[in-house]
């Protein structure tokens, strides 16, 4: 078995740990004055990397990630950053409940589907329409960039929604739970196609592919959705009264989480897939106890996700990839498809027009979910350093703006 | 048919019960609570059967009848077609407050999930339904009564219909439960909070609970049956069956549902469906012709 060096394991640790420390530090700091943690860890990354450190100090940013020097602290690194990942798409489908969307009728599917048919729309048009605009590299598969960009405009943090609600005291109301219900469906949606666009990437020759990736991906989704829901809600109970508490139903969930994960990138879709897949069908079990939720849910955000959002700043120059154009651009698109199209589902569910346009702004927020979804574009090589660092920009301005926006449209009513 | 007096008919003093037969081994059970309740309530009796007609169905249903007493001013109705569709086309046409029916406390899988008469009517309840899962001959007692109060405008009209119910058949006690589904707040707590910001909104979410719990029972009046009030924590519907469980009771009262229930329903298993999944004990579903 091949093993890290002495040397290696030193930098690789002290890598983690700096990474983990000043991520923390720069999170609580933001947390103070009100910003979200992610974009403190996502600051730490941008200073520890080739933006900052890299321009003033090469020679600390080679030693510290040396990922162009040393192949073996690279690969352990990059290893790190995948369980990150897989991990966070777990805990972002054990929050999830479907059958709230189905709780709350008419008006959370017409919301449902307005601020996700309308974002997609945009976004695939004007990336279909005018490529031109975000400075395509000429490998680009065309199509995929289209569905790409449709994909991340559509989709919703719900974490940092469900704390907007919370903040305002609406999180129980009928508004929020629309909200709540809505940004469900966009989230489970949203990573379906997104799997089926990373499971493409690199098969643009063989377009008769399509049908067995989609076919794999809904076979997967409906088999854990209805059989491994039937059987996981038979087994819990048991796990959790018979094996130690609680590292038993722990284990046992990542492990299922970690054995979907290998099963989907084994038939050539993401591993996210079946990691968010595990997590929708354990966190949809009402056998689940909110202990174990929270304490995987610790577990991943306090370790994984700083490493996660930090390395995203250590793979980009944020200085030099800021394009304007294209950052106003996907803001634009941002704003303008969700808001209508989620205030226009609404509407047409019942909602008011007030009302219609604070659910839009409420939608709105992207968060850490449109960043790791950025990320895993950007690692597949769909899109450039520009598109990624503009949806980073976006993820945050859709995240920061949210609860203001949201705010004036109900407190103008009252 | 006219239905002007279906409209804003309250949902309680139970007028005309019906009663569902099926020619199973439960039959006579089922006929003699139901005769007790018509009894209790002074309601009419009304006798549904949807299948053929036939002297030996006819023969077996006089029998149990006779040896009950059954016979005074019901009435019997035969018809054929599609169980749940012709029971409700009846319980509507006869304006039926009460439709008493056998239902099992849990059905096989394939049954459950394709749809039993008793939950099937449940699903699309346009008048109020009581399932009783065990029924006896001698009659079952309703001793302790748990009714939902979720937050919705049928709640006070269920809640009403209980507290009439638990006085006729002479309840002991009635337990008022209200669930907080604490999801939501799981997500929006999920990035690092401060030290016991979490339990400080737990707390003020069930305080407010509590008191919304307390307004719904000042505005009925339960006379001298004492009320136990109760906010639990869980998701809708299976929260409450665990608690019916635990307690105890004799009967459970739910509102009716909103809208229709589908098989996706029963995949994405939410509120009632968690409750049919494994009934705790007797419910009472409350259609209290609120419009949806």
């Amino acid at each position: 078995m091949a093993k890290l060096s002495q040397h290696d394991l030193v930098v690789l640790l002290l890598a983690i740990s700096t990474m983990l420390i000043l991520s923390r530090i720069a999170a609580e700091f933001g947390k103070k004055i009100g910003l979200p943690m992610v974009m403190g860890e996502l600051l730490i990354g941008v200073a520890l990397g080739p933006t900052v450190l890299g321009a003033i100090s090469p020679s600390t940013y080679s030693t510290l990630f040396p990922f162009a020097t040393n192949v073996h602290v690279s690969l352990a690194l990059d290893a790190i950053f995948s369980l990150s990942v897989i991990l966070l798409l777990f805990v972002a489908g054990l929050e999830l409940r479907l059958s709230l969307f189905l709780q709350h009728g008419k008006v959370a599917v017409y919301t449902g589907f307005g601020s996700m048919i309308l974002p997609f729309v945009t976004g695939f048009a004007v990336a279909w329409f005018l490529p031109g605009w975000f400075h395509l590299d000429s490998g680009t598969d065309h199509l995929l960039f289209a569905l790409f960009l449709g994909t991340a405009m559509s989709i919703s943090a719900l974490p940092v929604i469900a704390r907007i609600l919370l903040d305002m005291k609406m999180l129980k109301t009928e508004i929020g739970m629309v909200i709540i219900a809505s940004a469900i469906f966009n989230d489970v949606v949203g990573w379906l196609i997104f799997s089926f666009i990373l499971s493409m990437v690199g098969q643009s020759g063989e377009r008769a592919g399509i049908g067995y990736t989609v076919a794999y991906i809904v076979a997967f989704a409906a088999f854990m959705l209805v059989v491994g829901r039937f059987i996981l809600n038979r087994s819990l109970p048991w796990i959790q009264s018979r094996l130690s508490w609680p590292g038993g139903v722990l284990a046992m969930s990542l492990g299922l989480c970690l054995l979907c994960a290998a099963f989907t990138e084994s038939i050539h879709i993401h591993a996210i897939l079946g990691a968010f897949i595990a997590g929708l069908t354990i966190g949809d079990s009402v056998h689940l106890r909110e202990q174990a939720r929270e304490i995987m849910h610790q577990f991943v955000t306090n370790f994984f996700a700083p490493l996660f959002f930090v390395s995203i700043g250590l793979k980009v120059d944020f200085v030099q990839n800021f394009d304007l154009g294209i950052v106003a651009l996907v803001l634009g698109l941002a704003f303008v498809g969700k808001v209508a199209g989620a205030g226009i589902g609404a509407r047409l569910g019942g909602m008011s027009g007030r009302h219609s346009m604070a659910i839009g702004f409420g939608l709105n927020a992207r968060g850490a979910m449109e960043i790791i979804l950025g990320s895993l574009a950007f690692e597949a090589g769909l899109i450039n350093h520009q598109v990624f660092v503009a949806l980073i920009v976006m993820a945050l301005v859709t995240s920061i703006t949210s609860a203001p926006l949201m705010r004036r449209f109900f407190e103008e009513k009252r | 048919m006219d239905y002007s007096k279906l409209k804003g008919r309250s949902s309680y003093p139970f007028q005309t019960l019906a009663v569902a037969v099926a020619f199973s081994p439960r039959l006579e059970a089922v006929l003699a609570e139901a005769a007790r309740l018509a009894d209790t309530f002074t309601a009419q009796l009304l006798l549904i059967h949807v299948g053929k007609r036939t002297s030996g169905k006819e023969a077996v249903l006089q029998e149990i009848c006779g040896r009950l007493g059954i016979d005074r001013e019901s009435r019997m109705i035969w018809q054929s077609g599609e169980p749940i569709s012709c029971l409700l086309r009846i319980c509507k046409d006869n304006l039926v407050d009460l439709l008493v029916l056998g239902a099992l406390r849990r059905e096989n899988v394939l049954r459950y999930y394709l749809g039993s008469v008793a939950r099937g009517m449940s699903r699309r309840a346009k008048c109020s339904l009581l399932l009783l899962i065990e029924p006896k001959v001698s009659g079952s007692s309703f001793q302790e009564i748990v009714v939902s109060c979720v937050a919705h405008p049928k709640t006070l009209p269920t809640l009403n219909t209980a507290v009439y119910f638990a006085k006729q058949v002479g309840s002991r006690k009635i337990h008022v439960v209200r669930e907080v589904d604490q999801s939501g707040l799981a997500m929006a707590m999920s990035d690092d909070s401060p030290e016991g910001e979490s339990t400080q909104v737990k707390d003020q979410l069930f305080g407010q609970e509590v008191m919304a719990l307390q307004n719904l029972i000042d505005s009925c009046n339960p006379g001298e049956i004492p009320v136990n009030s109760k906010v639990i924590a869980g998701r809708p519907g299976f929260a409450i069956r665990q608690y019916t469980e635990n307690s105890g009771a004799d009967l459970l009262v739910i509102n009716s549902p909103d809208g229709r229930y589908g098989i996706i329903d029963r995949i994405f298993t939410h509120d009632m469906e968690h409750i049919l999944e494994r009934m705790p004990c007797n419910m009472l579903i409350v259609h209290s012709r609120i419009p949806d």
